[in-house]
């Protein structure tokens, strides 16, 4: 089994260190800003003004979350992105083709996908199993399985999250590329601890993720993953949705009364996914009566990202 | 405990085949050269895949469109290792590749004529992500389902291998194709630059003299199947992945710790995975980029492990170039090639040992060896290590 032992969000909303945030939040405005704690609490002066928001949203999550469940060592650190550092990025491109002769090697250094892993690892003094999955929409969902991987094979604690950051220039690439979201585009990270036994705190379990990349129908999908689990639509007390797919949750017997869309809470990020697992886990804990979540994330419409969630029995 | 492998697919500066590949191994020639296909803004050695983007789209049939050059050297490794083989809704079928920079070299294009304000082509970005260089391969080949992209800087494709075997041991995949792609850009080269590690000259793995790396560029894939898949496929078994491990050195942004921790830890976890005792290692191919910190951390963690035994190893770096994200899966169709053709290959350009450590590379192609287990090391970027066992039997 798994088990979710602690959850940490820096969002565009109120999630950080807030316990019952998914009975206060309303949907994004379209001019909502990132909600950032004070950082200098969980990294020190030095290294904060060097890093990136990805990188800040990251470590103080990860460290947040080791707080919560109480662990000092992950066995292992699995991040997902979809887009990376892309604040570095930005920053390196401009500084290769704008400067002549030697350039400031930091953004540089900061700019590989691996460096929210490489971060987390540093500052907590880590020396297990790192990796880090960058599968667009589905990055979050590779990280969680992997996760279970390692949990699978006799691993008891596992770091596992997803960040993406927003850099002004992706309002204009979605403007030229015809991409109108009707959900402002956000920054955010997630990390969770998953551990293989059972803790005091424990907030919820996964039973199944699974990716689908490329995928043929969705409502068949839907269907299989639930038949594998031996549960059905009708089981469901929440369904979590990105995408553009309410007529495939229709089709697969979703009830529409129970189904939500997400991103107008998360606004858009790659592994916005990730902040549903925490928004799902926040109301099984306010409300008893949901046991039963699927989320289902198409913000990629050919890929597809199932997860589902079981409460603890009580 | 370990999988099976039953093809291989390589491209890089050496060679557009494994035949040719392993011709160039087998004559110890370097394909490192001037830069003479991307437009680097300056001189300097690095290790090209001697193919443009328009010939590798015709040699391709992929068609005139926008695809990065990443995404072409992956699909003209993965086709080869994919072979003629067929698809069957029995056999779930997955394909997991690494890069560090996707399509980037796609992306300095437009951010060149984005700066200028002369017209940028703005669809160039929809093969910026990662992910996205994956599933044009996966499309191509007609795979879908689990297709995954693994970054994890120098180490990122032999994750890939390793989370390829341990799918299939797991049973969630009955195959998988498994490798990394990376084409050369402006923007690494001015990284490694920046980081004062890109040698003028040839990069020189484990010698006193060493001053950086060269980068170089390419792509390859191993094809890993389970029983039941063999069952269908009737493919012969060429070479096992038998142990891996991944540690993290957690010393410092870049630089590898001096003493080794991290390339310690993922050298003996993966040997311990394999079963196999330290003296049945036949070879490593390590690493060995030729900047001062790897070599040295890499020998002071083969020491930490081996003490004075250490095995036979060279680095081939000398041969590719440092082909980043590609790098673990190359050197793992190189280990695969090195059983099959009981082979250890020569690390090219080496004078004089390096003096903290004193550890002598293979420096003369050796023939006609005892090779049945092979090591292959992939050190990256932000710590993250990793290792991998070869192996002609279970």
């Amino acid at each position: 089994m798994f088990y979710i032992s602690a959850a940490s969000t820096i969002s565009h909303q109120p999630t950080f260190q807030n316990a019952g945030f998914s009975g206060m939040i309303v949907p994004l405005a379209a001019e909502s800003i990132l909600i950032s704690p004070d950082y200098k609490r969980f990294i020190e002066a030095g290294l904060l003004r060097r890093m990136s928001k990805i990188l800040r949203m990251s470590v103080a999550c990860s460290k947040d979350c080791l707080e919560q469940a109480g662990v000092e060592q992950p066995d292992a650190i699995v991040v997902g992105t979809g887009l990376g550092c892309l604040q570095d990025t930005e920053k390196f491109l401009n500084h290769s083709i704008t400067i002549e002769g030697l350039l400031p090697p930091t953004s540089f250094i900061q700019s590989t996908h691996n460096t929210m892993a490489g971060q987390i690892s540093l500052s907590i003094g880590n020396h297990g199993y790192n990796m880090t999955h960058t599968q667009n929409s589905l990055s979050f969902e590779h990280a969680l399985q992997d996760a279970m991987l390692l949990l699978t094979e006799g691993e008891n604690d596992i770091l596992a999250g997803a960040a993406d950051e927003y850099i002004e220039i992706l309002t204009e690439i979605s403007c030229h590329l015809n991409v109108y979201p009707r959900s402002p585009l956000t920054s955010a990270a997630s990390f969770f601890l998953l551990s293989s036994k059972e803790k005091s705190g424990t907030l919820a379990q996964i039973k199944d993720v699974a990716t689908f990349g490329l995928v043929n129908s969705i409502p068949d999908t839907i269907l299989a993953l639930l038949a594998e689990n031996e549960t059905n639509a009708d089981a469901l007390d929440l369904v979590l949705f990105a995408g553009n797919i309410s007529n495939d949750l229709t089709i697969a017997g979703v009830d529409p009364d129970k189904s939500l869309d997400y991103k107008n809470l998360s606004g858009i990020y790659p592994t916005a996914s990730a902040f549903a697992l925490h928004y799902a886990v926040d109301r099984m804990q306010q409300d008893k009566s949901i046991r039963n979540v699927l989320i289902c994330n198409a913000l990629i419409k050919s890929n597809l990202g199932l997860t589902l969630l079981q409460a603890i029995e009580a | 405990m370990g999988v099976r492998i039953t093809g291989i697919g390589i491209v890089s500066a050496i060679g557009l085949t494994v035949e040719e590949n392993l011709n160039a191994l087998n004559e110890s020639r370097t394909g490192i050269g001037q830069v003479a296909f991307l437009d680097a803004g300056r001189d300097l050695l690095v290790g090209e895949v001697k193919v443009s983007n328009t010939d590798l789209k015709n040699t391709l049939s992929v068609g005139a469109g926008n695809i990065s050059r990443t995404s072409l050297l992956g699909l003209k490794a993965a086709r080869e290792a994919w072979g003629q083989n067929k698809h069957s809704e029995k056999i779930r079928t997955g394909i997991i590749s690494a890069t560090s920079v996707g399509g980037m070299d796609r992306t300095e294009v437009f951010y060149k004529d984005y700066l200028a304000q002369s017209d940028p082509n703005f669809r160039l970005l929809k093969t910026h992500d990662s992910g996205s260089t994956t599933e044009r391969i996966a499309a191509e080949l007609g795979i879908s389902g689990y297709i995954n992209t693994l970054s994890t800087a120098c180490s990122s494709s032999a994750n890939a291998i390793m989370l390829g075997a341990r799918l299939l041991l797991q049973g969630r995949l009955d195959r998988v194709l498994v490798g990394g792609s990376d084409a050369l850009t402006k923007f690494t080269i001015d990284g490694f630059h920046s980081l004062m590690i890109y040698d003028d000259q040839w990069c020189r793995p484990f010698d006193e003299s060493r001053s950086g790396l060269n980068l170089g560029e390419g792509a390859a894939f191993l094809l890993l199947e389970s029983e039941k898949s063999i069952e269908f496929s009737g493919n012969r078994t060429i070479c096992h992945v038998s142990g891996w491990a991944n540690a993290a050195d957690a010393y410092h942004q870049t630089a590898s710790s001096p003493e080794g921790t991290g390339a310690t830890l993922a050298i003996k976890n993966a040997i311990k995975k394999s079963g196999k005792s330290l003296n049945e290692i036949s070879y490593v191919n390590a690493h060995g980029t030729g900047t001062k910190n790897n070599d040295l951390s890499e020998s002071v963690a083969l020491k930490n492990v081996f003490g004075d035994y250490v095995p036979p190893f060279s680095s081939t770096k000398a041969f590719t170039g440092h082909t980043l994200a590609a790098a673990g899966a190359i050197e793992a169709v190189f280990s695969v090639l090195s059983i099959q053709n009981q082979l250890i290959y020569s690390n090219l350009n080496f004078k004089d040992v390096i003096f903290e450590t004193g550890l002598v590379p293979v420096t003369d192609l050796k023939k006609g060896q005892s090779v049945h287990t092979v090591l292959s090391n992939s050190f990256g970027f932000g710590g993250n290590n990793s290792s991998l066992v070869f192996t002609d039997h279970l």
